[in-house]
C-alpha cells in the first residue's frame, strides 16, 4: 500500500489550473509562492505594455505582468475571479503573473501528460505539454521560460 | 577549538599592520632620521612576526624576521636609510601581502620563499659596515627556523601541588590499571606569545599523537580560554618513552620548553629539581627581548633596551586591552538586518501617520505620541546609520605608496595630498570605491601631470601635486580628485572622437566643452598618446563612472587646458532611507530624492520661452530648460494649464533643468525598495517606496533627466 501511494507520488506533478480567456493552463505548483486577490497596481512608466505595474505584497514591491497580453490575448479586463499569482523560481525574484481566474488544482500522471515540441508559434511558444483531463485538455505552461523571455 | 577560528582576526590585523608599514615606510622615505616612524615600523613588523609565527605560517615569519633585523639596525643607528633599502622594504612588504592574500585564498601561505628579497635585506645588513651585532642577527634566523625554541626558564620558587578533579583522578586510576604510563609534563610558552591558547592547543594536539591528556593544570577550558600565565601542566598517559612527546611539544613554535618525568604522588615535589636543570639559551632570543621594550618606550635609547626584561613586556598588554574592549566586530549581515528593521519600522510610522490623518487631527494625545515616534525612528535611522559608516581612510591610505610607486615609474615626481580621511561613508559604499578612486589617481599621475621638462617650460614646480580631498556636504560625501597637471585638452578629445567615428564633424563643431569631456567616460575612449601600463587601455573612466553610478553617485569634471583638472564623485550618504519630496503627476504619486532638489518655484505659463524647440524660463538670469514629467511619464496633466505650475529646480553638476510638476504633497523619509531587476528597464525610475496608506509610489532620479 504504501509502495503504491509513493509511486503515485513521484510519478504526479500537481499543477494550478488557470483561466485565460476561454482556455485553461496548467502551471506546476513548485513554481508558486502564493495566489493574492487583485488589487491595487502602480504603473511603471515606459517599460513594455504587459508589465502591469507593482504592487506591495507584505512589504515587498513585487513586478506584475499580464500573461495574456504576454501571451498575445487581449488585455485584461478586471472582474472579482481576477488573480494574482506570486511566481518564484530559485534565488530569482517573485514576480506577479495576473490571470482571468484559479480553477483548481490538478493531479496529473506523466502518462496524462503529452510533450509538445515548443514551436515558435506566439502563445503556444511557451506550452510544454498538454494535460488530459476527464474535463478537457490543459496546456502546460513553461513558467521558466516565460520568465526568460524578457 | 581550531587555530582557523583565528584566522579571521590574523588577516584583518596583518592587512592594518601592512598597512601601517606601508604608510610608515613612506614617511621613512621623506625623513629617514625620525626616531618614532623608525620605532612605530619596528613594533609593527615585530607584531606582524609574532602573529605570522603564532599561526605557523613560517615563511611569512622569515620574511619579517629578516625585515624586522634590518629596522633593529636602523633603530640603533648602526645603518642608514638609503633609497635601495626603502625599495626593498616596499618589495617586501608586497611580498608579505602575497602572503595575507594566499592565506585568505587558500588557508596556506604558499610555497614561495621570497628568498630574493630575503638576500637583498641581508645585503642592507651586510652593506653597514663590521659591527658584530649584524652578523648575529642574522645567524639567529636559520637558527629560529629550526624549531629549536629555548629560552631561560622562569625561576618558579614552588611548584603548588596538581589538583586532580574526581573525573581526572578516576581517569588516572584507569590509566594505571590499563598499565600505561604516566607522566607529568610542564609547559612553558615563551612571554611574548600572543595566542598562548592557540599554542597550547598545538601541544595538546601533538601531545595526542603519542598518547592522551588525563588532566591539566588549570584546567583544559581555562587553557581554552587563555586563563593561564607562561606555563601549564599536564597529566599525559602514553604507551611510550616520554621524550618524543616533549620534543613533539618544543616543536610547537613559540613553546620556550617543556620538561617532565613519570606521573606519581612524589613527582608533584620531585619537579621542584627538574626545574633547575634546563640551560639558558639565548642565541635567537636575545635579539628578540631586547626588541619588545623599545617601542613601548620610545625614548629607551638602544643599549637601555639590552638590560630591560620581563617588566616592559608585562606593561604593554594592559595598554593594549582598554582599546580591544571598546568595540566588537559585528557581521555586515547582521546590520543589514538590522537597517531592514529599521525601514520596516519606518514604513510601518508612516502608515501609523496616516491612519492617524485619516481619523482626523483632533485627538491631541494621539499627535503628540506620533510625533515622539517619529523622532525616534529617526533616530534610531540616523544611529544604524552610523554604525555602518567608516572612514574612507582604510580605502585611502594605501594610495600614498601607489603615487609613489607610480611616480618611480613614470619618472615624474608627484607628491600626493590628501585631507578628510576621517569622512565617512556606509561600510558597503567604503569597500566600493577603492577602485574608481584609484583609476582617478593613477589617471592624473598618468595623463595629468606633465613630464618634468614640459612643466619647467611652463614654470610649473618641479614636482606634480595631486589632491585628493574628501568632505561631507549635506546628505553627501564628495570625494575629490585633483592635479595641477596638464588638464585635458578638449581640441585633441575632439579629434579622437571624431577619429573613432563617436562624432561627427558637424557634431563636434557645436559641441561644447562638457558635451566633449563627457566622452571620456564612456567605453574604450583615452587619450594618452602612448599606452602603458599604468593607464591609457581605455578602461578607466568609464569603469569609473558606472562603479559610481552603481552606488547612486555621480561623476563630474572640471579642467582647465594646461593648468589641471578637478574629478569629483558625489557619492549620497545612505543608499536605503532618505529625505524625499512627495509630488503628484496626472493622478499618480512620485517621489523626489530632495537631494537633487534645489529650489522650488510658482512659475506663471506665460514666463516659458521656447529655445532651441525646447521650453525655458528665465529664472534670476539663468536660463532653465524645462522638462514636464507628465509627458515624461507619459500621463495626463490633473493641472489647468493656465494656472500657475509647480516647477522643482534640480541640479546635476552644474546644470540646472526645471520640473514641473502637478501638485507637490510634501517631504517624506522614504525607504527605497528596489524593484527587482525584470522591470527596472526604466532609466529615470530609481526604485520604488511604500507609503503609509500602502500605496506604492516611484522614485524618480530627476539627475537621470536632465
Amino acid at each position: 500500500m504504501a509502495d503504491e501511494l509513493s509511486t503515485i507520488i513521484n510519478d504526479t506533478t500537481q499543477y494550478i489550473v488557470i483561466r485565460l480567456g476561454n482556455e485553461q493552463y496548467g502551471i506546476d505548483i513548485k513554481y508558486i509562492d502564493n495566489i493574492v486577490r487583485m488589487q491595487q497596481i502602480t504603473r511603471v512608466p515606459q517599460v513594455s505594455p504587459y508589465w502591469k505595474g507593482v504592487i506591495n505584497l507584505r512589504g515587498e514591491v513585487i513586478p506584475v505582468m499580464s500573461l495574456r497580453m504576454k501571451m498575445g490575448l487581449e488585455n485584461d479586463t478586471e472582474t472579482k475571479d481576477t488573480r494574482i499569482i506570486i511566481i518564484k523560481i530559485d534565488q530569482h525574484e517573485p514576480i506577479g503573473v495576473m490571470v482571468d481566474s484559479v480553477k483548481e488544482v490538478v493531479n496529473l500522471l506523466s502518462s496524462e501528460i503529452e510533450r509538445v515540441a515548443t514551436t515558435d508559434n506566439h502563445s503556444d511558444g511557451y506550452v510544454s505539454g498538454v494535460g488530459k483531463q476527464e474535463h478537457g485538455l490543459i496546456s502546460l505552461l513553461d513558467i521558466e521560460l516565460v520568465l526568460q523571455d524578457m | 577549538m581550531d587555530v582557523s577560528q583565528y584566522l579571521d582576526i590574523f588577516l584583518d590585523e596583518s592587512r592594518e599592520h601592512l598597512q601601517n608599514l606601508n604608510t610608515s615606510v613612506l614617511a621613512l622615505e621623506q625623513d629617514s632620521e625620525n626616531q618614532d616612524t623608525i620605532n612605530e615600523i619596528f613594533r609593527a613588523a615585530h607584531t606582524l612576526k609574532g602573529m605570522a609565527g603564532t599561526m605557523g605560517y613560517k615563511r611569512m615569519q622569515t620574511l619579517t624576521h629578516d625585515m624586522e633585523n634590518v629596522f633593529s639596525e636602523v633603530r640603533d643607528g648602526n645603518l642608514k636609510v638609503n633609497p635601495e633599502m626603502i625599495d626593498t622594504l616596499f618589495q617586501c612588504l608586497d611580498a608579505l601581502e602575497g602572503y595575507v592574500t594566499t592565506i585568505q585564498e587558500t588557508s596556506d601561505e604558499g610555497d614561495n620563499d621570497n628568498q630574493p628579497i630575503i638576500n637583498a635585506l641581508n645585503a642592507c645588513l651586510e652593506n653597514k659596515g663590521s659591527e658584530p651585532a649584524a652578523p648575529a642577527a642574522k645567524e639567529a634566523a636559520p637558527a629560529k627556523k629550526k624549531g629549536g625554541k629555548k629560552k631561560k626558564e622562569e625561576p618558579v620558587a614552588t611548584e603548588p601541588p596538581f589538583k586532580l578533579s574526581d573525573t581526572e583522578q578516576k581517569a588516572v586510576e584507569d590509566a594505571l590499571m590499563a598499565e600505561r604510563k604516566l607522566y607529568l609534563v610542564k609547559v612553558s610558552v615563551q612571554e611574548n606569545c600572543l595566542l598562548k591558547a592557540a599554542r597550547a592547543f598545538l601541544v595538546f594536539k601533538a601531545i595526542e599523537e603519542y598518547g592522551e591528556i588525563i588532566a591539566a593544570d588549570p584546567s583544559t577550558q581555562d587553557i581554552e580560554d587563555e586563563k593561564f600565565d607562561l606555563s601549564f601542566r599536564l597529566i599525559i598517559a602514553s604507551d611510550g618513552d616520554l621524550k618524543p612527546v616533549l620534543q613533539a611539544i618544543k616543536n610547537v613554535s613559540e613553546i620556550s620548553n617543556a620538561e617532565g618525568g613519570p606521573f606519581n604522588a612524589e613527582s608533584i615535589q620531585a619537579e621542584d629539581q627538574a626545574e633547575k636543570t634546563e640551560e639558558v639559551q639565548k642565541s635567537d632570543d636575545t635579539a628578540e627581548k631586547k626588541d619588545t621594550p623599545a617601542p613601548v618606550s620610545k625614548e629607551a635609547s638602544a643599549p637601555a633596551a639590552n638590560s630591560t626584561q620581563a617588566p616592559p613586556a608585562a606593561a604593554k598588554k594592559p595598554a593594549g586591552k582598554p582599546a580591544v574592549n571598546r568595540t566588537v566586530r559585528v557581521d555586515i549581515e547582521k546590520l543589514d538586518s538590522l537597517m531592514n528593521l529599521v525601514s520596516e519600522l519606518i514604513i510601518a510610522k508612516n502608515s501609523l501617520v496616516s491612519a492617524a490623518t485619516v481619523l482626523g487631527s483632533n485627538n491631541n494625545q494621539l499627535n503628540d505620541h506620533i510625533e515622539y515616534l517619529e523622532s525616534v525612528t529617526t533616530n534610531l535611522h540616523e544611529s544604524v546609520m552610523k554604525v555602518r559608516m567608516v572612514p574612507i581612510e582604510s580605502v585611502v591610505t594605501k594610495f600614498p605608496r601607489m603615487i609613489r610607486d607610480l611616480s618611480k615609474k613614470l619618472n615624474k615626481p608627484i607628491e600626493l595630498y590628501m585631507t578628510g580621511e576621517e569622512t565617512e561613508l556606509d561600510r558597503t559604499v567604503v569597500d566600493e570605491i577603492g577602485d574608481p578612486l584609484m583609476h582617478l589617481l593613477r589617471n592624473s599621475a598618468d595623463h595629468g601631470i606633465e613630464e618634468p621638462d614640459i612643466r619647467a617650460q611652463r614654470g610649473k614646480p618641479a614636482v606634480g601635486s595631486i589632491y585628493l580631498d574628501a568632505y561631507q556636504d549635506g546628505n553627501n560625501v564628495v570625494i575629490e580628485v585633483k592635479d595641477d597637471g596638464n588638464g585635458i585638452d578638449v581640441e585633441a578629445v575632439k579629434k579622437k572622437a571624431i577619429e573613432r567615428g563617436v562624432l561627427t564633424e558637424e557634431q563636434a563643431a557645436v559641441a561644447d566643452d562638457s558635451e566633449i569631456i563627457s566622452l571620456l567616460f564612456q567605453p574604450s575612449f583615452s587619450t594618452a598618446k602612448t599606452v602603458t601600463d599604468v593607464s591609457g587601455r581605455g578602461v578607466g573612466l568609464d569603469v569609473v563612472k558606472s562603479k559610481i553610478e552603481s552606488l547612486s553617485g555621480e561623476v563630474d569634471v572640471k579642467t582647465k587646458l594646461g593648468e589641471g583638472s578637478t574629478f569629483s564623485i558625489r557619492l549620497p550618504l545612505t543608499l536605503a532611507i532618505i529625505q524625499a519630496l512627495m509630488v503628484v503627476v496626472g493622478d499618480e504619486k512620485y517621489a523626489i530624492a530632495l537631494g537633487s532638489i534645489q529650489t522650488i518655484e510658482d512659475i506663471s505659463p506665460d514666463d516659458i520661452r521656447t529655445v532651441q524647440g525646447r521650453e525655458v524660463i528665465n529664472m534670476r538670469g539663468s536660463v532653465i530648460p524645462l522638462i514636464r514629467l507628465d509627458q515624461v511619464v507619459g500621463v495626463e496633466s490633473s493641472r489647468n494649464p493656465e494656472d500657475n505650475m509647480v516647477v522643482l529646480i534640480a541640479k546635476k553638476g552644474d546644470r540646472l533643468a526645471g520640473l514641473i510638476v502637478d501638485e507637490l504633497i510634501g517631504q517624506q523619509e522614504i525607504v527605497i525598495k528596489s524593484m527587482g531587476k525584470y522591470i527596472n528597464k526604466c532609466k529615470f525610475i530609481s526604485g520604488a517606496t511604500i507609503l503609509g496608506d500602502g500605496e506604492i509610489a516611484l522614485i524618480i532620479d530627476a539627475n537621470a533627466l536632465i
